[in-house]
């Protein structure tokens, strides 16, 4: 059997780290945002949708590998329902799915050399009773998760992700905006951030050039064919179910942009 | 990777049943099966009157509140009216252990398949479902143990009307014009709804307020007739509708005014 030092370790998961940040580098934003009366995610895409429900009151968006988003997705869904039905509702939590279930299967496969990673950066919110019990969780494809309050953003790169988050910190530190105030917020922090990660991967554009305004960046992008998708989860509402995907004149009325 | 054992299967067909049973398998629920014993018993539905009847906009549900056990009355105020979906409303008359845990397995049966495959469970598909819950229960009711017997309504939005749906307790499915009942207390007044037919024309056409009348009429005259039916005297019945726009309660003044005692 061939030896395999820590140095092997070393290089492989820095290897690994590279593949994956290379492959989740052309992802298109996602952004959540706690609105006054709930969560609102968005994103701009294609053709396939990219924000789902995974339980009554929880929603997931990711970044990544189509079938690696889908496994998750799947494995989140089965977990829950199967937690529901079985207990109860109340039972099915972010909290334990993503520190019982999910981080731990992401990290194993992280951990092994010889397996294929997860390419995947996703979002999960959760709604709470209150909106101080509101959870935001980002996962990561190394397995880890972290938790924020009022909004969570995934994106190509930590620096694009970092620019969203300056541009959501100061704007909604006067607390939780209204549904068309956080649609506007997410478009901009989208722009914002897309645009960075292009500018990464194009570093030899003229310097002298001004670049867009993430305004008008975001009127040239929506002219190429890419759709905004949001979905909301309603705090004051008495379906079971309180996800729901905002129609496009909703969106269209709320967008100042 | 698999986050659950079961899940590879059953994310792929979108059935609950087969997540929670590890992999495909008959379809039988994940309910006792039943003890062998003495037979040849009668499948009897008991305790309760249901009915839907359809009206201008939709369909209407109302039900008595009494639960029973042999002669006792166990609960006045039981809710036999209730919700599978945004559209749908399963009453139900039989063992209420049963019909709870029905309707429990149903409505997360059509969640999950909702979720898992991104679309909704289509309205035949939902029918097939409770069907297969009723067959699956026959073996159990057949030797007396938690026998329950359904009435369906449900807004058909492709057709733009109500349906309404009733079973025997074979699992046998009925799609009805005008009215279904089901419950002890639904035999006796099974001509009061053909005489209401014939004299005041087809439910069909009554608005709201006015086939709310007939029908909590037909159930008084019911709880009158059935000890197992209850009257409104403690509690008002139960009583919602279904529009296109979803399931909506009877306010309490509805009721009342339905009653005759607004």
């Amino acid at each position: 059997m061939p030896s395999f030092s820590p140095y092997d370790w070393n290089e492989s998961i820095q290897q690994r780290n590279e593949y994956i940040e290379d492959r989740l580098r052309e992802g298109s934003p996602v952004i959540a945002v706690a609105y006054e009366d709930g969560i609102l995610m968005l994103t701009l895409r294609h053709n396939q949708r990219k924000l789902y429900e995974i339980y009554d009151k929880l929603m997931f968006g990711a970044i990544g590998n189509h079938s690696d988003i889908e496994q998750i997705r799947i494995g989140a869904i089965d977990v829950a329902h199967a937690e529901g039905f079985s207990r109860s509702a109340d039972d099915v939590s972010l909290q334990r799915l993503a520190s019982f279930r999910l981080s731990p299967a992401i990290k194993k496969i992280y951990s092994d050399p010889f397996a294929q990673p997860v390419v995947l950066k996703g979002i999960f919110a959760e709604l709470g009773k209150t909106a101080d019990k509101d959870i935001l969780l980002v996962l990561s494809y190394d397995g880890e998760f972290t938790i924020t309050p009022g909004y969570a953003v995934i994106g190509g790169s930590f620096g694009s992700e970092d620019k969203m988050s300056d541009h959501l910190k100061s704007a909604t530190a006067d607390g939780a905006p209204s549904l068309g105030t956080a649609v506007n917020l997410a478009l901009k922090a989208w722009a914002i951030g897309k645009q960075h990660a292009e500018s990464l991967n194009r570093p030899n554009d003229d310097e002298d050039d001004t670049p867009p305004t993430p305004e008008e960046f975001l009127a040239e992008t929506l002219k190429t064919g890419l759709v905004i998708e949001a979905t909301v989860l309603e705090r004051n509402v008495t379906r079971e179910s309180r996800y729901r995907v905002l129609r496009a004149d909703e969106v269209k009325e709320f967008t100042t942009v | 990777m698999t986050l659950s054992n079961a899940s590879e299967h059953a994310s792929s067909s979108g059935s609950l049943l087969e997540l929670l049973r590890g992999g495909p398998d008959s379809g039988r629920l994940p309910f006792p099966t039943p003890v062998s014993g003495p037979s040849g018993r009668d499948i009897d539905t008991h305790s309760t009157t249901v009915i839907a009847v359809k009206y201008k906009d939709g369909v209407i549900n109302v039900a008595d509140r009494r639960a029973t056990a042999g002669y006792a009355v166990m609960y006045d105020q039981a809710e036999k009216v209730l919700p599978l979906d945004d559209h749908t409303l399963i009453s139900i008359s039989g063992s209420f252990a049963k019909s709870v845990e029905v309707v429990r397995y149903l409505r997360h049966t059509f969640k999950y398949f909702e979720r898992s495959q991104l679309q909704p469970m289509s309205q035949e598909g939902k029918l097939m479902e409770l069907q297969r819950v009723i067959v699956n229960n026959v073996p159990a009711a057949l030797q007396g143990i938690g026998a329950f017997i359904p009435v369906l309504s449900t807004f058909d939005r492709e057709q733009d009307q109500g349906r309404i749906y009733f079973y025997d307790a074979l699992g046998g499915q009925f799609e009805t014009a005008e009215y279904g009942a089901a419950g002890s207390g639904s035999g006796p007044i099974r001509g009061a709804f053909e005489y209401i037919l014939r004299t005041k024309g087809p439910f069909r056409d009554m608005d709201r307020a006015t086939a709310l009348k007939e029908t909590l009429t037909l159930l008084e005259i019911a709880a009158d007739l059935d000890t197992a039916t209850g009257g409104s005297a403690k509690h008002l019945p139960a009583a919602k509708y279904i529009t296109a726009d979803g399931i909506t309660d009877f306010t309490e003044q509805e009721i009342k005014t339905g009653l005759g005692r607004a």
